[in-house]
């Protein structure tokens, strides 16, 4: 068959799946037809021949432009027959009521050990730093250490920072920022065979620990606790939840099992996105809950302790057993 | 079909057992896309930084959280539209699709954007460079985890006018590869200059018999030729 009569005895199909591509993705074809709707069975039906006159047409050596032609088609197509809604709120309900809490659970060695990695050398920083302060310029610099000690001086009238309802809401973009990159570090350092998330998980822990013993011991124990004790419950755990995420990379990359590197890499990638997901939407509960709650002075620190238990009960109890009845 | 080996084309099969070509989009590319993104989200924030200015407090915060937002999740909103591509890209031709040709699904975009903070090491994104590189299909440490690719849209190709020469039987038999390059030369004899047309026609004319032979009459029969393995007769 000559590529002219090839293209004479299908091209109607071709113009017919193209016609019907550009309805379905909205395209102005110039000529303002009535729009009809496109019959997904129809489109199927052309977009497999297409397929076998592309396959045809390459077997052939047919002229590029014809080969060009259907392949474009094919792939725009390809595109919209095989796409993915991940959308729409009842996935979004899915994700809160199931999914997340599962996928934490499933990583739960992961989790475990990003969260020693954290919580030792936090402690035992803060250990060492309650008892040998100057141990603190190990971690941070003098200015800083100087800095978070005037900041959470109960002189200052409030907790560190001229508070007023603006500067609440200018403080929420800034711990956005702060945590979400942390957390954002964490999760990426994995690429590097994992070692990246174990350092930046440990920095941070030991940063967090330095500080608290620093303040502990400069007996500021009673503005630094209630101000971190309800925010933590979210930020501290999104941190690990993002550490876990990356060893669990690292580690695919290290160990691939029956796949090669890069397939291991990818699959362990594509699963923690929903660990992912939860993370971001943790931090910004936690950046929320520190501007506008953990700030605020007129609230005696038994309220707060009694709030931050309740929310450490509740991020903990969520991720243990929301969603268990449909494991 | 075998490829050139200089050619980058990455293949990706469907279902349906066909092969799609993808056309990985290089360093330089990239770079002009990221450049172009990156003005564009310093106008942003200067345009935001300017309104907040009337606003106090609330202004700053405003401008903080937008600044957060453009950091990470810019790339992110675009991609999972209808046209997978920031407007960078799209300005340059891009687009990221997932390594089987596939529009980027959500989860797939976070990570590879999310990604970026080990692709900026050491500095400047270092390692994003390296990594595209040394790859065939140009990807970054991102892009290589998350499973996607960052593609040339296709573009139409136009088909040649041919209708000026009367068809020719060719001289002696033609494979179906002969056929093709007989017929890729017609349909671009009108972008050739006549000089260089002539040229490469002189290359093909033991199709049209006249070997070692140059000049238009010549390109004239060869282009015959072409018609003629087009399927034209009369």
């Amino acid at each position: 068959m000559t590529p002219l009569s090839f293209e004479q005895l299908y091209q109607h199909e071709w113009d017919e799946l193209e016609t019907s591509l550009n309805r379905v993705l909205g395209r102005r074809t110039g000529n303002s037809e009535p729009v009809e709707a496109v019959s997904g069975a129809r489109v199927a039906v052309l977009y497999r021949h297409t397929c076998e006159h592309l396959a045809l047409a390459r077997a052939r050596c047919y002229p590029a432009y014809m080969v060009d032609r259907l392949e474009q088609l094919t792939a725009s197509a390809h595109q919209v027959i095989y796409q993915r809604r991940e959308f729409g709120l009842r996935r979004t309900r899915e994700a809160v009521s199931n999914d997340f809490p599962v996928a934490v659970r499933k990583h739960a060695r992961y989790v475990a050990v990003a969260a020693a990695t954290f919580l030792v050398p936090m402690l035992v920083l803060g250990v060492l730093v309650h008892r040998q302060p100057e141990l603190v310029l190990s971690v941070v610099s003098a200015d800083t250490a100087a800095s978070f000690e005037e900041m959470y001086s109960p002189s200052a009238g409030s907790i560190g920072r001229p508070r007023t309802a603006s500067a609440d809401w200018v403080m929420f973009g800034v711990y956005i920022r702060n945590n979400v990159g942390i957390a954002f570090q964490c999760f990426a350092g994995g690429l590097f065979l994992g070692l990246g998330a174990l350092f930046f998980l440990a920095w941070n822990g030991a940063f967090f620990g330095a500080i608290a013993g620093y303040l502990t011991e400069r007996g500021l124990s009673s503005t630094f606790y209630p101000f971190v004790a309800t925010h933590s419950a979210f930020e501290v755990t999104a941190i690990v939840l993002a550490g876990a995420a990356g060893v669990k990379i690292g580690h695919r990359l290290l160990a691939p099992a029956r796949a090669t590197r890069l397939q291991s890499l990818v699959l362990a990638t594509n699963d923690s996105a929903v660990l992912l997901y939860g993370v971001t939407a943790m931090l910004l509960l936690a950046a929320a809950v520190e501007a506008f709650w953990s700030s605020a002075t007129w609230l005696p620190a038994g309220v707060k302790y009694g709030v931050a238990a309740l929310s450490w009960a509740a991020v903990l109890g969520y991720l243990s057993f929301q969603g268990r009845r449909a494991d | 079909v075998p490829r050139a080996v200089l050619d980058t084309i990455v293949g990706a099969e469907t279902p349906e057992g066909i092969v799609l070509e993808l056309r990985p989009a290089g360093l330089n590319a990239r770079f002009y896309a990221f450049a172009l993104d990156w003005v564009i989200r310093l106008a942003i924030i200067w345009a935001a930084a300017m309104t907040a200015t009337y606003m106090g407090g609330i202004g700053l915060a405003f401008v903080i959280i937008l600044f957060f937002a453009l950091e990470w999740f810019y790339p992110v909103a675009f991609e999972v539209g209808s046209s997978g591509a920031s407007p960078g890209k799209r300005a340059f031709g891009l687009k990221v699709v997932m390594d089987n040709g596939l529009p980027v699904t959500p989860a797939a975009s976070l990570s590879r954007n999310l990604l970026r903070a080990a692709d900026f090491l050491p500095f400047l994104y270092g390692f994003a460079i390296v990594s595209m590189l040394l790859r065939r299909d140009c990807k970054r440490l991102g892009d290589i985890a998350a499973g996607t690719i960052v593609v040339h849209e296709p573009r139409a190709t136009r088909r040649g006018a041919l209708n000026e020469v009367a068809p020719i039987a060719p001289a002696r038999s033609l494979t179906p590869r002969d056929q093709a390059v007989v017929i890729a030369l017609a349909t671009r004899a009108h972008r050739l200059t006549a000089e260089r047309l002539d040229e490469l026609a002189a290359l093909a004319a033991t199709v049209s018999g006249d070997a070692g032979q140059s000049g238009p009459h010549v390109t004239r029969r060869v282009l015959g030729v072409a018609e003629w393995a087009l399927g034209r007769r009369s």
